[in-house]
C-alpha cells in the first residue's frame, strides 16, 4: 500500500513537472518577447518579483493573461484555453515563488526625482497630472518596465520605440520638414503632433514625402553612473495611482 | 367619393410589370451568370470566380463623379464581411450574427429581415453571404447549420444541422448552389475538427453526400497522418468553391492541418489539407487533388479563390485553375486533371527552395516554427487570404489583393480538448518591420506582375473588375478605391469610415449602374449623379 502511494506521488510529481515544462514552453513562445526568457522583465515587467499590482495568485494571473491589462501594453491572450492556460499560469506563479521579492534596484530615488526635474523630463513626459503628453506617460512606468529596460531607454532611447510614439517627418513641397509623433497614418493622409503639441494634418498628395523618423525623438542621456542609477530608481518607483493613467483617460488623452 | 380605383389598378399593373417578386434563379441562369451583368447571382458573381462584370457606365472617364447613393445600416456589431446578391432589382445579403435582409437595390429600402435563432447557445459570428437557387436563399450559420429561406418574405423553410458547434465547427461562407444541390464547407481548423464538404438537397435539406477532407486509416491518403491525428486534423473548407458546368466539376480549397503550428504529432503530408480538390457534384467523389503546402505548419491554407480560366497555354487553349495561394505563390493548374503547370511568387517569401517536376514544393532548411521563434515570409495571414481576386478577360490581367508581411512563428505542443483552440502556439509580427497591403495585376500565364498599388496597412479587402476599365478594392483604413485596370493608377477614392473586410460588387437596375461595399455597420451603394 505504501509503495502504491509512493508510486502515485511519483506519478503526480512527474505529471506536474511535465506541465511546468509545457508552461515554460508556452511562456518562451508567447511571453518572453516582453518579459524576458526567464521572466526577468524587459519591455514588460519583471515577473520574478513576488509583488505585482495585479496580484500573483492563480486567479489574478489567469485574468491578466486572458484579458490583458487595460491601459498598458499587455494584450489579452484569449487564444489560451485549458489545459494550456493552467500550465502557463502555474509556470508564471513558479517564477515569483523562486524569488524573495526581486532584486533591489540600486540608487537614490529621491535624488532621481531631483534629476527628473533638472533634466526637464516633464517637457515631454507626464507623471500623474504633471508634465506633457508629447512622450510616453511615466505614471506607472515602474510597474510596467524592468529596471534594465528603463536604463536602456535613457541611454539608448531608440532601442525600443512603442508604435504609438513613432516619430514621423513630413517634407512639404517647399522643402520644409515637420516632425512629430504620428497620431495616425493611412494610404492617403498623415496626422501628427508636433513638438509644440499642435496637431498637424497632411494629405500625402499635397506634400513631397512622408518618412518614419529614423531615431527616437528623445535624445540619449549620458548621465554619470550614479545619477543614472538614481534616475532609474526613481522611475522604477513610479507604480501608478489614481492620478496616473486614469487621469489621462478622464481627460481624453491617449 | 372620387373614382380612385382605375388609378390604383393602373399603379398595381405598373408595379406588377416592374415587380421584382417573385425572383426566380434556376440553375441554368447561374451557369450563364456572366451573360446577365446587371445581376450578381453567386458569392463570386458567377461560377468561375472571376468577379468581373461587363458594365461600363461607370468608367475611367467618369468614376471621379461616383458618389454615395444610399446606405443601409445593419442593427448589429462585428465585422461586416458580406457580399450581397442582386437579382432583377432586388438585393439579398447577410450580416454577421445570423441576420439576412432583402432590400430594393435602387434605394436600400428594406423588404424583409430574417434573424436566425439557434436552438441553444449563441449564433454570433461573421458571415460572408447567401446562395440563391430558384426562389430560395441559403445561409450558413456560425453554429454549424444550413438554413433555407423563402426569397419573397424571408420565412424559414428548413434548417439542417451540418456539424456540431460544440465540436468546434462553424459555417461562415456563402453556400454554392449547383444543379439541385447546395454545397457548403466548414470552419474550425483551429479547433481540432475533421474537415469536410457537404451537399444538401435544395428542396428538402436532406444531406446528399459528404466528402471528408481527411481520409481515415485505410483509405487512400490515410497513411499521410500519424496515428489517430486524422481525427482532429483540421483541413477546413471555410470558403466558397467554384464550378465548371462543362466538366461538371466543383473545385474547393481546403484549409490548414491542425494543430496549426505544431506538426510533430501529425507527421506526413496530411492530405488533403492545404489542397484544392476537384469533386463530382452528383456523387461527392473526389476526381483529383493538388496539395500546395504538404505538411503545413504555417497556417498557409488553400481556401483562397480557385478561379477558373480558359486560356492559351503554350499555344493551346486549356481549362486552367489559378490560385493566388496564402503561401505567397500564384499557381496555374490544369483543371481537367490537376496537373501542375507553373507557380511564381507574387509576394515576399522566404520558405521555398524550388518546385520539383510534379509541382511539389521543396522548402528551405530552418523554416519550421520553433519554440524560440522563426522569422518567415509570408506571415501567418498570408499573402493572399479570403480577400477576393478578380480577372479582366479583355486585358488578361488577374488582380490579387494581399498582405505584404512576415511573422515570427512559434511552436509548442498543444493539448487537444474537443471544441477548444488547438493551435500549437502562434505568431507575432516582426517588430520594426513595416507591413502593408497590395493590389497587384498579374499576367495569369506567367505570374509576372504588371502593376501594383500599395495600401499603407495590410488589410482584408477584396477586388472587383469591370469593362469600364476599373478595379475596385477596399483597404484596412476604410478606403474604397477605383484603380485604372491597365495601369493601377488611382482614379477615385471614398473614406467609408470603417475597415473594409470584404469585396465590392456591381449591378444595374433600370439602366443605372451601382457599386456596393460593406463597411463597418453600413452597406454603402454608389452611383453616378
Amino acid at each position: 500500500m505504501r509503495l502504491l502511494l509512493l508510486l502515485m506521488a511519483a506519478g503526480a510529481l512527474s505529471a506536474q513537472s511535465r506541465d511546468l515544462a509545457a508552461g515554460r514552453a508556452a511562456f518562451v513562445s508567447n511571453c518572453a518577447f516582453c518579459h524576458g526568457t526567464t521572466g526577468e522583465g524587459g519591455r514588460g515587467p519583471n515577473l520574478t518579483t513576488a509583488q505585482s499590482v495585479h496580484g500573483r495568485d492563480e486567479a489574478s494571473l489567469r485574468r491578466v493573461i486572458t484579458r490583458g491589462v487595460p491601459g498598458s501594453q499587455m494584450p489579452g491572450f484569449g487564444n489560451f484555453e485549458e489545459p494550456s492556460l493552467t500550465d502557463l499560469v502555474l509556470y508564471v506563479k513558479s517564477l515569483s515563488s523562486r524569488s524573495a521579492g526581486g532584486q533591489a534596484i540600486p540608487g537614490d530615488r529621491a535624488h532621481g526625482a531631483v534629476l527628473y526635474q533638472s533634466n526637464k523630463c516633464a517637457m515631454c513626459h507626464r507623471i500623474g497630472s504633471e508634465g506633457s503628453v508629447f512622450g510616453p506617460d511615466l505614471s506607472r512606468v515602474g510597474a510596467g518596465r524592468s529596471a534594465a529596460y528603463l536604463r536602456e531607454s535613457l541611454t539608448k532611447p531608440a532601442a525600443d520605440i512603442m508604435p504609438e510614439y513613432q516619430g514621423v517627418i513630413v517634407t512639404l513641397r517647399d522643402g520644409t520638414r515637420v516632425s512629430g509623433i504620428r497620431i495616425n497614418e493611412d494610404t492617403f493622409s498623415v496626422q501628427l503632433r508636433d513638438l509644440t503639441q499642435k496637431f498637424r494634418l497632411f494629405q500625402k498628395d499635397e506634400v513631397q514625402m512622408v518618412q518614419d523618423a529614423p531615431r527616437s525623438l528623445m535624445p540619449p542621456y549620458n548621465l554619470p553612473p550614479k545619477d543614472l542609477d538614481d534616475l532609474v530608481a526613481y522611475l522604477a518607483s513610479l507604480q501608478g495611482g489614481p492620478a496616473g493613467n486614469q487621469t489621462r483617460q478622464a481627460e481624453g488623452i491617449r | 367619393m372620387k373614382p380612385v380605383f382605375p388609378a390604383l389598378l393602373l399603379a398595381a399593373s405598373a408595379l406588377a410589370q416592374n415587380s421584382p417578386y417573385p425572383v426566380d434563379v434556376p440553375a441554368a441562369r447561374i451557369v450563364k451568370a456572366l451573360d446577365e451583368p446587371q445581376n450578381w447571382l453567386t458569392y463570386f458573381g458567377d461560377y468561375k470566380g472571376v468577379r468581373h462584370r461587363a458594365l461600363n457606365q461607370v468608367n475611367t472617364a467618369n468614376v471621379k463623379n461616383l458618389r454615395v447613393d444610399w446606405i443601409f445600416q445593419i442593427p448589429t456589431t462585428g465585422r461586416f464581411e458580406t457580399v450581397p446578391l442582386v437579382v432583377d432589382g432586388v438585393m439579398f445579403f447577410t450580416a454577421q450574427n445570423g441576420h439576412a435582409f432583402s432590400v430594393d437595390a435602387r434605394s436600400g429600402r428594406q423588404l424583409w429581415h430574417y434573424q436566425y435563432k439557434p436552438a441553444e447557445g449563441t449564433a454570433d459570428g461573421l458571415n460572408r453571404g447567401l446562395a440563391i437557387l430558384n426562389d430560395r436563399l441559403y445561409m450558413g450559420t456560425v453554429d454549424g447549420h444550413l438554413v433555407c429561406l423563402d426569397s419573397t418574405n424571408g420565412q424559414l423553410l428548413w434548417n439542417t444541422e451540418v456539424a456540431s458547434a460544440k465540436a468546434g465547427y462553424s459555417i461562415t461562407l456563402a453556400p454554392l448552389a449547383v444543379k439541385d444541390k447546395i454545397i457548403v464547407g466548414v470552419g474550425g481548423g483551429e479547433f481540432g475538427i475533421r474537415g469536410f464538404i457537404d451537399a444538401y438537397d435544395a428542396k428538402s435539406g436532406q444531406r446528399a453526400w459528404r466528402l471528408y477532407t481527411i481520409p481515415e486509416k485505410g483509405e487512400p491518403g490515410g497513411d499521410t497522418w500519424q496515428a489517430d491525428s486524422w481525427k482532429r486534423g483540421g483541413a477546413p473548407t471555410w470558403m466558397t468553391g467554384t464550378y465548371d458546368p462543362e466538366l461538371d466539376t466543383v473545385y474547393w480549397g481546403v484549409g490548414n492541418p491542425g494543430p496549426d503550428l505544431y506538426g510533430q504529432d501529425r507527421l506526413g503530408d496530411n492530405l488533403y489539407s492545404c489542397s484544392v480538390v476537384a469533386i463530382d457534384p452528383g456523387t461527392g467523389k473526389m476526381k483529383w487533388h493538388y496539395q500546395f503546402s504538404p505538411h503545413d505548419t504555417h497556417d498557409w491554407d488553400a481556401n483562397e479563390t480557385p478561379m477558373l480560366l480558359d486560356l492559351p497555354w503554350k499555344g493551346q487553349i486549356r481549362k486552367l485553375l489559378v490560385q493566388a495561394n496564402r503561401n505567397a505563390f500564384f499557381y496555374v493548374l490544369d483543371r481537367t486533371n490537376g496537373e501542375f503547370l507553373m507557380a511564381k511568387s507574387y509576394a515576399r517569401q522566404s520558405w521555398l527552395k524550388e518546385f520539383d517536376a510534379k509541382g511539389r514544393p521543396v522548402p528551405l532548411p530552418n523554416t519550421e516554427p520553433s519554440e524560440q521563434g522563426t522569422r518567415l515570409c509570408p506571415g501567418l495571414a498570408g499573402g493572399a487570404n479570403w480577400m477576393a481576386p478578380s480577372y479582366n478577360p479583355d486585358l488578361q490581367l488577374f488582380y490579387v489583393p494581399y498582405r505584404e508581411q512576415c511573422d515570427i512563428y512559434f511552436s509548442t505542443p498543444p493539448k487537444f480538448v474537443e471544441g477548444k483552440a488547438y493551435w500549437g502556439t502562434a505568431t507575432r509580427g516582426v517588430s520594426d518591420e513595416k507591413e502593408w497591403g497590395v493590389v497587384k495585376a498579374l499576367d495569369p500565364l506567367t505570374g509576372e506582375g504588371k502593376w501594383e498599388f500599395k495600401f499603407y496597412h495590410a488589410g482584408w479587402g477584396g477586388t472587383m473588375s469591370t469593362t469600364g476599365g476599373l478595379v475596385f478594392a477596399g483597404d484596412a483604413d476604410g478606403y474604397l478605391v477605383a484603380l485604372d485596370a491597365k495601369s493601377g493608377e488611382l482614379l477615385w477614392k471614398l473614406q467609408t469610415g470603417s475597415e473594409i473586410a470584404t469585396a465590392p460588387i456591381t449591378y444595374m437596375v433600370n439602366g443605372k449602374q451601382y457599386v456596393t461595399i460593406a463597411s463597418g455597420a453600413a452597406l454603402i451603394t454608389l452611383s453616378l449623379p
